[in-house]
């Protein structure tokens, strides 16, 4: 059982048009320590912030070159927080004058049927393990990278990056990483990420083409972490035939990723399912 | 007297990332993605035990034609031609780094033949800020003359510079003036290249013979400066004074000092003689009056070097001919420009005092305006 509340300041989007994505509010508002009851100013700024600020300056972009853009981003901010707490979340929202187009309050347990009930493109979230969860369970979901650096965040474009190792990756590929020790559960996540990574790609292949080469609000990267250059190639074609030309890419070979993360700064990192599971054991 | 022996890690030019969970898996996962290719194809070394040489786009590929239309026509003409299926394709020719990657290539084998389990190899990486587009003719062309490029970074337009250091990159070669300087701004080692003529099949298959000069290459421009303001004669009494003090290092310092490390390994397993790295000093210093200050410096870091040549003024290029080094650095155009009349693949080193003189006169610095 949920309560979709909507927010008034915000100019409705058609859902059916837009792409909807489903922010935690643990990641928009920092959840606080302790909880104060009564409290009523607004709550600390989160992770997601620059992110909530990117996607305002995309919107506003798409809108400016066409005041009847449907193809827009509807926040929907997903909180599990208890009922005292909602009404401080929707003030605060307000307060930092966030494009959220509507509240979603739900039991935990009830999330992953809100998300697929309300046409979420993505489930965004800054905790790896939430993300890796509800690809299990067949969810889109995608990482709101969380940028460290604070004299850097990236407010004036959206940067989106996608795998390489699951858009270009193979049935043997797949048998490989069975051979090297990896689980089915993680596998599973690993066939959702490339099941529904389709879909958004297409959007924002989309919604990349309303800019040009140069200047756009959105830029987009595909990452090939461990997989081999023609792995990466054949994620290349496979976006642009899905209409996605991405801007940035880079291929690592097994490099550690988080100096070259660092400086690609991502506001939202579509993850191959496999990594920061629970009970992970590390291979020799 | 002890010598220094660095560890690879100190010869990095920043602090290696610390492993964690994340990157161990990447690295397994990497492992599985090589296996499950069943091909000759070895898995890259970690970028903290590797030799890292960062190449660009065009001095990798010969790509002067596009260049062209980038330049005359904009960047999405520039585009639209690359991504035409004809064009995307068709290899590349092969560019000014080529033959050095060829050569670094057969020194991995080399490596890999007498030390299976390491990672102390060379690892290329092709550093461009194309588009992402450009990517699919590129990894093309990559596949035809099968090189060991397994990392790349394209950066879309922004500068590569920081992608460098992520990548721990011991040597950047671009035909970009402006980036080799901002590289070699923060402290890593980086050069110019330019074309120099159809001389690849005179090149050693076997051998990879890297040629250095001497002052604000490998050792700092101190000396050049006192050369350069004070005349030749000062320069002689001042090396002769300061003969026991080592000259401070220069941006190229470091690179030898990795070349060295890989030597190395070879002298161990009895393989001096046939060494697939060769390496030369060619300076206009003069043996007599200057050259003793340069070989005490190099004894005094802990390096060697195959042949030292001191040529006492004499042009550079008729030596550089003989030697055919598959890449020669220097921080003077003067000497770069010799070397490549005669066919000699050469380097430009943008360091210290030579920038601001052309043939023994001080140039006109333009006035800069702030970008």
């Amino acid at each position: 059982m949920d309560s979709m509340v909507r927010n008034p300041d915000v100019k409705q989007r058609d859902a059916a048009q837009a792409v909807v994505v489903a922010v935690s509010s643990d990641a928009i508002f920092t959840p606080e320590v302790e909880q104060v009851h009564g409290a009523t100013e607004p709550l600390r700024k989160g992770d997601a912030f620059s992110f909530m600020k990117a996607i305002q300056v995309v919107n506003e972009r798409l809108l400016t070159l066409n005041s009847d853009e449907t193809l827009l981003f509807d926040v929907i901010l997903l909180s599990n927080d208890s009922e005292e707490k909602h009404s401080r979340i929707i003030a605060s929202a307000k307060h930092y004058g966030l494009d959220i187009g509507r509240f979603c309050f739900c039991n935990k347990e009830d999330s992953i049927e809100s998300l697929q009930s309300n046409n979420v493109k993505l489930f965004l979230s800054t905790d790896t393990n939430d993300v890796c969860k509800a690809l299990q369970k067949g969810v889109p979901a995608a990482l709101l990278y969380h940028q460290t650096d604070p004299h850097h965040q990236t407010e004036d474009q959206l940067k989106v990056v996608f795998s390489g190792d699951v858009i270009g990756s193979s049935e043997e590929m797949l048998h490989g990483l069975r051979e090297q020790g990896f689980t089915e559960t993680q596998l599973q996540g690993f066939k959702t990420a490339k099941g529904s990574v389709k879909e958004f790609a297409i959007l924002m292949g989309e919604m990349r083409r309303r800019f040009g080469l140069e200047g756009s609000p959105l830029c987009t990267g595909l990452m090939t972490a461990w997989s081999s250059r023609d792995v990466c190639a054949s994620a290349l074609k496979t976006l642009r035939g899905w209409g996605l030309l991405v801007d940035e890419a880079f291929c690592l070979a097994g490099a550690p990723r988080s100096p070259i993360l660092n400086l690609v700064r991502p506001h939202i990192i579509c993850l191959d399912g496999l990594y920061h599971m629970e009970g992970f054991t590390a291979m020799s | 007297m002890t010598m220094y022996r660095p560890n690879m890690s100190e010869i990095k030019p920043t602090d290696p990332a610390a492993t964690n969970a994340g990157e161990e898996k990447d690295w397994t996962a990497s492992k599985a993605c090589s296996d499950s290719l069943k091909t000759e194809k070895l898995k890259p070394p970690k970028p903290q035990n590797a030799v890292t040489i960062a190449v660009s786009s065009r001095t990798l590929f010969n790509m002067d034609e596009e260049r062209k239309i980038y330049e005359e026509e904009g960047v999405e003409k520039y585009m639209a031609y690359m991504n035409q299926q004809e064009h995307e394709n068709e290899p590349l020719m092969p560019g000014v780094a080529f033959p050095l990657v060829k050569a670094l290539m057969t020194v991995n084998s080399r490596l890999r033949q007498l030390y299976p389990d390491s990672e102390e190899l060379f690892d290329i990486v092709l550093m461009t800020n194309n588009h992402a587009q450009v990517g699919v003719r590129l990894i093309n062309s990559i596949n035809h003359y099968d090189l060991t490029i397994e990392r790349f970074c394209m950066t879309g337009g922004k500068s590569p510079i920081g992608y460098l250091k992520a990548y721990m990159t011991n040597l950047y070669l671009s035909k970009d003036g402006e980036k080799v300087t901002e590289a070699i701004e923060e402290g890593i080692a980086a050069a110019t290249m330019f074309a120099s003529g159809d001389v690849e099949n005179q090149l050693s298959d076997t051998q990879l013979k890297v040629a250095f000069d001497g002052d604000a290459v490998l050792f700092s421009d101190e000396s050049e400066i006192i050369a350069k303001q004070r005349g030749l004669d000062k320069f002689f009494e001042h090396e002769q004074e300061f003969e026991n003090i080592p000259l401070k290092k220069g941006p190229l310092k470091c690179f030898l000092e990795a070349l060295g490390k890989l030597q190395r390994k070879f002298y161990a397993k009895n393989e001096r003689m046939t060494c697939p790295i060769r390496t030369y000093l060619v300076t206009a210093r003069s043996a007599a009056s200057s050259g003793a200050r340069v070989l005490k410096t190099l004894r005094s870091w802990g390096l060697e070097i195959d042949e030292a040549l001191f040529l006492a003024g004499a042009p550079k290029g008729p030596l550089l001919q003989m030697i055919r080094p598959h890449i020669f650095f220097d921080d003077q155009m003067f000497h770069i420009e010799g070397a490549k009349k005669l066919g000699t693949i050469a380097a430009h080193v943008p360091y210290g005092i030579g920038q601001k003189y052309h043939k023994g006169e001080l140039i006109e610095q333009p006035v800069k305006d702030k970008k």
